[in-house]
């Protein structure tokens, strides 16, 4: 039994790359799965079998994670000594932080009934689906430019795009949930 | 995970909420927000100038429980301080405070982020002296 690469990338036989071709990575997942399928090993040893039920785990948590291109920079970050997760305010811009209070604000007001919140929050909405499409692009850009380079500056950049990235995904899914709820509502 | 009591405490009946003109050129605006769990923090300051003691201090946060009674300790904590003790306040002594668990404690960092951005806002306005220009026009 060779050893399960315990990298997601030396897994599937692929270069550490931040862009991927998805069908590329499918056709890998669907003939490790084949090859590590724990039916195939039923009349093998216990240990046999249980490499296949290790290696079909780690290989479902591997595409799961280099599917998703966010999840997949995430894990590259990592890879490169990056603290992901760090929880802070350092790779937030200002301006950032002062829209997220007032949109916060606006959401509270509409809580409270106040239904001229409901016009600024669909505004509101609109403008930060649009930054988290904006960030999108920015962050195809880079991938690239990390391929191409392997600069670890690019990276730094990808970190503070994928934070700003999490931040705007929250506020646009806040701000939809309570566009719905509040028109959903019984009068 | 359950809450401490103080935690509960500071959540249902917050102190000092609210917030203060942040162009007057004695209140130091500190603004701070954690990408990962959404929370957004605002923390002002009002110092007397000619004692540097902070005088009042209000908060608004949007965030869990934690976060809430992190900034809301903090609050009541630099009320009577001066600027450079409020700078003293760490996030272990929140966190020792309100028994915050392994999980929470980035809430209470967040406050002490919270604390020293609106001092470094505070001595940023009387350094250049551009807050009371501000709240002349």
């Amino acid at each position: 039994m060779e050893p399960i690469p315990s990298n997601y990338y030396d897994l599937f036989g692929l270069e550490h790359r931040l862009a991927l071709d998805p069908r590329d990575l499918e056709k890998r997942f669907y003939s490790l799965s084949r090859k590590f399928h724990p039916d195939l090993y039923t009349l093998k040893s216990p240990e046999e079998q249980q490499y296949a039920l290790d290696a079909t785990a780690i290989l479902n948590d591997a595409y799961r994670t280099l599917r998703d291109p966010l999840t997949r920079a995430e894990y590259l970050l990592k890879e490169n000594g990056f603290d992901i997760g760090e929880q802070g305010s350092k790779n937030v811009p200002p301006e950032l932080l002062e829209e997220v209070f007032e949109l916060n604000m606006a959401l509270e007001e509409l809580r409270g009934g106040d239904e001229e919140a409901r016009a600024a929050l669909a505004e509101a909405q609109k403008k930060f689906a649009g930054m988290r499409d904006d960030i999108d692009r920015e962050l195809e850009t880079k991938f690239a430019e990390y391929d191409r380079t392997r600069n670890r500056d690019v990276l730094s950049e990808i970190r503070g795009s994928l934070n700003r990235r999490r931040y705007v995904r929250n506020l646009v899914n806040e701000v939809e949930k309570e566009l719905v709820e509040t028109t959903d509502a019984p009068r | 995970m359950a809450y401490s009591n103080k935690v509960l405490d500071h959540y249902n009946h917050p102190r000092n909420v609210g917030s203060m003109d942040k162009n007057d050129p004695n209140v130091g605006t500190g603004m701070v927000g954690a990408p990962e769990c959404g929370d957004v923090m605002k923390l002002q300051l009002k110092v007397n100038p000619s004692t540097g003691v902070i005088e009042d201090a209000k908060f608004k946060t949007f965030g869990c429980g934690s976060a809430i009674a992190s900034s809301s300790l903090a609050t009541e904590w630099v009320r009577g301080k001066t600027v450079d003790e409020a700078l003293a306040i760490k996030n272990t002594d929140i966190v020792n405070e309100l028994s915050l668990p392994p999980v929470k404690i980035h809430c209470s960092v967040l406050a002490e982020d919270a604390i020293k951005a609106a001092v470094a806002d505070y001595k940023r306005k009387h350094e250049t002296g551009e807050g009371f220009e501000k709240a002349a026009s």
